[in-house]
């Protein structure tokens, strides 16, 4: 004793509906329209009786199998009595068919294929970016070249040490915190009322040692309620705007330190 | 200008760096020829592959050229290691990928149409694997996306290109199973050719 359990699943209704007609042997050109729906209307049922759920597009399927097969029974005669030469109702039905089949032989040459292609190795793109990315500079030079300009390069680097030993290097006094409250106060009271950013407050951005020197003076002056300060978020852009001690001239501040 | 020698053996040594389907567009660039002058070269080279009997074959993927090895030699290929093996395709999908191919560019309504049946799930899934992609859109009400297939459909499937196809128009023979007259007449025996050189 022994179970056989075949399963046919269907791509759609064609589908189904091809298998059903090469099951019973009939010439597509010639469907037996009664047998076939019969046929077609018990796999759906058995389906639902299974509790699978069936796609709409069978049903679509199965009303126009059932409206071919009605037309069919109808008398072919005019109301005179006369036979009528009318289309056969199943051509179109045929013609859709004949359509499907094609492309389902077609499906299966590109599965051949796809088989006989799957027996080609081929190798992946190996990682050539280091060709793209940096390409090398080369220097085009001859040894003569070469040679005079590293002896120029040495000339230059020790004409710059000879100089470095007579002069030495002095820097510009650097802004002091009183300097920038000052500057600060007279940039407030120029426009009162906006609110200015923090970066508006730093003369020269590119030195941190500027930006610093606005951020403690700002310090200082907000202890001294000379101005109000706002910041949103932890990073975020500091918002000044001009405090209740604005225009009072003189103001103690806590001394710096010189550093 | 340099010699055909030359650059044929240029183009070897490209293949083998690139890996992937070189362009002969760009492989021409590099000689300042032009790309037919790239095209013929390229297949000369793949002649002298063929003709050689060579382990590695050229591949041409509409006008790229690649470096691939020959299909005999799978099973020996297999003995040494094993190749990651490739999922193979649903049936439903092979059936859109067959309309795609055949009738591109072709929008979802005309493909639904042949099959009775939605097919978005398959497509989305042939997107992902790049077999199809979109290419503009119909001249009709709704302008529905058209669809195509891709080179890496042509590479997968072993096609050269579009053309290459094989004629599957021939309705009598898929009906009848055997060839009619008229059959042998239409172009059959290409047909055929493809499929032996291929099975």
């Amino acid at each position: 004793m022994s179970y056989k359990v075949k399963l046919q699943s269907f791509e759609g209704p064609f589908d189904l509906l091809v298998y059903l007609i090469e099951n019973a042997q009939m010439s597509i050109y010639d469907i037996q329209i009664s047998q076939i729906t019969g046929q077609y209307l018990a796999y759906i049922k058995a389906m639902e009786d299974m509790n699978i759920g069936v796609a709409t597009e069978f049903m679509v399927l199965a009303s126009s199998l059932i409206e071919i097969k009605s037309k069919m029974i109808l008398p072919r005669i005019n109301e005179s009595g006369e036979t009528v030469v009318e289309e056969d109702p199943r051509s179109e039905l045929v013609t859709r068919l004949l359509e499907y089949k094609r492309f389902k032989r077609a499906a299966e040459i590109l599965e051949e294929k796809e088989e006989a292609a799957s027996r080609i190795f081929q190798k992946p793109q190996e990682d050539i970016s280091i060709f793209l990315e940096q390409p090398d500079e080369y220097l085009s030079l001859d040894l003569k070249q070469f040679a005079s300009a590293f002896t120029a390069f040495i000339e230059r680097k020790q004409k710059i040490e000879s100089v470095r030993k007579h002069y030495t290097r002095i820097e510009r006094e650097k802004a002091s915190t009183e300097s920038r409250i000052a500057y600060i106060v007279d940039k407030l009271k120029q426009k009162i009322g906006r609110i200015f950013n923090f970066s508006e407050l730093v003369p020269n951005k590119k030195d941190r040692y500027d930006t610093v020197v606005t951020f403690i003076s700002l310090l200082e002056m907000a202890k001294e309620r000379v101005v109000k300060v706002k910041q949103k978020s932890t990073y975020g852009n500091i918002e000044i705007a001009p405090g209740e001690r604005i225009n009072e001239g003189d103001i103690k501040y806590e001394q710096q330190e010189d550093n | 200008m340099s010699s055909k020698k030359t650059i044929k053996s240029a183009f070897e040594s490209m293949m083998f760096t690139w890996g992937e389907p070189l362009d002969a567009k760009a492989a021409a660039d590099v000689f300042n020829i032009t790309k037919e002058e790239a095209i013929e070269c390229f297949k000369e080279l793949q002649e002298e592959y063929q003709q050689e009997g060579r382990g590695i074959i050229i591949r041409q993927i509409n006008q790229s050229f690649q470096f691939v090895t020959r299909e005999e030699n799978a099973d020996y290929v297999r003995d040494l290691c094993t190749p990651a093996k490739v999922k193979r395709l649903s049936q439903s999908a092979l059936e859109v990928l067959a309309i795609v191919a055949y009738k591109q560019p072709v929008t979802k309504g005309e493909i639904e149409a042949i099959r009775g049946i939605r097919c978005d799930r398959v497509m989305d899934g042939l997107m992902k694997k790049d077999l199809v992609c979109e290419k503009g859109r119909a001249d009709t009400v709704g302008r529905p996306i058209l669809y195509t297939t891709t080179d890496t459909f042509l590479q997968n499937f072993g096609f050269t290109s579009i053309k290459d196809l094989p004629e599957i128009d021939d309705v009598e023979t898929i009906v009848s199973g055997k060839f009619g007259e008229d059959a042998e007449v239409q172009g059959d025996g290409f047909a055929d050719d493809q499929m032996q050189m291929e099975l």
